[in-house]
């Protein structure tokens, strides 16, 4: 069996866990830039603020409610613990996500999934759900709707068919709103619909990914416990820039930006990349996505910089076009032992930097080209962001 | 900037509360109870450490034309360091809080504010509040461009 750890609005249960007063009160959690919220406890959500509203709509929804600026640093600490705590109780434990865990489940009572939970909630002070099922799948169904601080357990077909019953198909993570679409046109909303419905079809219709999903909703487990992070296929950098922008000296200093962060992970995964992509999202025009080849596999920050400044002019059409989001990606990954040398090849000044980075501070040493993000540099808390949480096997 | 602030009920002594009273200023939102002082009550005021106690003082000016003290209630930073309140002889401050509101918004405060005390022409203590520019990320929370001078805390 398979259990299935989760943190109850896990942001604003970890900042509970520094200042107790926060107890019982409406709070919301903001992102990176301080305007919406990405975490809130449900006496927030009892008012109708939800992930990713806008603080000026949450306002006027929950007036009496308390803001606070994330704090990724202090989450990683209790996700850290948490998962210790879960490793000791389980041979087999996949770190999925800041504040999930799937476990090995030798002991499948309610009451020992109760003891998981009380331990977690007393040396980490953080609320979490529980749900034990033959399949991952089934085990992060049941733990959701057992929320908030509940544990649930599908034991046999009986169980199964209750948790799936009239459950809308997009309660089942990996399910997205395109999918689900394409399933509503067939007839297909709910999980049971989804479950009952010929394997071939949900092959055919949702490729190999949905069939895994139909195996796991009917009780067999086929996506194993991984208990180090599968390979990546790409890595990729970016997020909101802010407010949108079409000044190209900030639109250009967060493509620096992101390049040097790409180019951390990468040094972290000891990976390089054939193929560089760059995607720029608009607020007045659709999105676009231009993929550049490398001389040879790149890893360092020169050769992707140059890459991406090289796809910017491209992507961003027309250039009077407000940027809003914009990713960096590698993509083709192979590891550094392996990499295709270059004729070209130079020595780097990579190296230096990221000494003096790990001794000084990340980003104290870093391309001049990002000077007009003052805002950004100027808060220490932008240095660290959820995807530099290293090791998770989700997102 | 900051139009108002709370502090947690439990932080205030028993004989400060009865003495100031107090009991109109109490709210409940969360599991403890909490004090509210905004610029806007009818007695203006704010909790304050100063010689190493938690007193009550009068927060600014507000409406007194007589008084020779600048009729507002907060201090810029910039104007402290230039001299323009040392003819008031200023004293450095902390205005212990938890949440401070400003714009309908209220944010966390993890120790207080920094303010300054200074006296009017009866030797009454006054406090105002020091400010700031806002920093980007309180910009865009509270759509305001001055934030409190906050205590080891960043926003
Ligand atoms: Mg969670």
């Amino acid at each position: 069996m398979i259990g299935h750890v989760d943190a109850d609005c896990f942001y604003v249960s970890a900042e509970r866990v520094r200042f107790p007063h926060l107890r019982g009160m409406p709070v919301g959690v903001l992102g990176n830039h301080g305007a919406c919220i990405i975490a809130k406890s449900y006496e927030m959500k009892a008012a109708g603020v939800k992930t990713g509203t806008p603080i000026w709509e949450a306002v006027p929804l929950c007036p009496q409610g308390v803001y606070l600026k994330r704090d990724f640093t202090w989450y990683e600490v209790l996700s850290r613990k948490m998962l210790a705590i879960v490793q000791a109780a389980s041979p087999r434990v996949e770190f999925y996500s800041i504040d999930e865990q799937f476990y090995l489940a030798r002991d499948w009572t309610l009451d020992t999934a109760r003891r998981l939970q009380s331990e977690i909630l007393q040396r980490v002070g953080v609320p979490v759900s529980i749900g034990i099922a033959p399949t991952k799948t089934l085990a992060k169904l049941i733990s959701d709707t057992s929320k908030p601080f509940g544990c649930g357990i599908v034991l046999d077909q009986h169980d199964r068919q209750e948790l799936l019953a009239g459950r809308p198909i997009t309660d089942v993570s990996g399910i997205a709103k395109r999918n689900a679409a394409r399933l509503a046109e067939h007839g297909i909303t709910t999980c049971d619909q989804f479950a009952a419905a010929d394997r071939a079809f949900i092959r055919w219709l949702l490729t190999k990914t949905g069939e895994d999903l139909w195996w796991e909703l009917n009780g067999i487990s086929v996506l194993p416990i991984q208990m180090k992070r599968p390979e990546h296929k790409f890595i990729s950098r970016g997020g909101s820039i802010g407010a949108a922008s079409r000044d190209p000296a900030r639109v250009r200093a967060f493509v620096v930006r992101n390049i040097e962060r790409l180019v951390e992970a990468l040094t972290h995964y000891k990976v390089c990349c054939d193929h560089l992509i760059l995607s720029l999202l608009f607020t007045d025009a659709p999105e676009r996505t231009l993929r550049s080849s490398l001389l040879g596999s790149q890893g360092d920050f020169d050769a992707l910089l140059e890459a991406a400044l090289h796809l910017l002019p491209l992507a961003w059409q027309p250039p009077t076009a407000f940027v809003h989001y914009m990713h960096v990606i590698a993509a083709n990954l192979r590891p550094v032992a392996r990499r295709q040398r270059s004729l070209f090849e130079q020595p780097k000044l990579e190296d230096i930097k990221h000494a003096v980075n790990s001794e000084m501070g990340r980003f104290a040493l870093r391309s001049g080209a990002t000077m007009p993000l003052v805002d950004v540099y100027g808060d220490a808390a932008n240095a660290y962001d959820i995807c530099d949480i290293y090791g998770k096997s989700c997102f | 900037m900051c139009k108002g602030i709370s502090i947690l009920r439990a932080k205030i002594k028993q004989e400060l509360y009865e003495q100031h009273e107090l009991a109109r200023r109490v709210t409940l939102r969360g599991e403890q109870e909490e004090l509210h002082f905004m610029y806007t009550d009818p007695v203006v005021e704010l909790p304050v450490i100063h010689h190493g106690q938690l007193v009550i003082y009068e927060w600014g000016n507000r409406g007194n034309k007589e008084s020779r003290l600048p009729r507002t209630g907060w201090c810029r930073h910039e104007s402290l360091k230039a001299g323009k309140w040392r003819w008031l002889e200023p004293e450095l401050v902390e205005i212990p809080a938890d949440f401070g509101l400003e714009k309908g918004v209220w944010f966390q405060i993890v120790e207080g504010i920094e303010g300054v005390v200074v006296c009017d022409e009866h030797e009454h203590p006054h406090v105002y509040m020091i400010t700031k520019p806002a920093s980007h990320y309180f910009a865009t929370m509270t759509k305001h461009d001055r934030m409190p001078a906050l205590i080891n805390q960043e926003i």
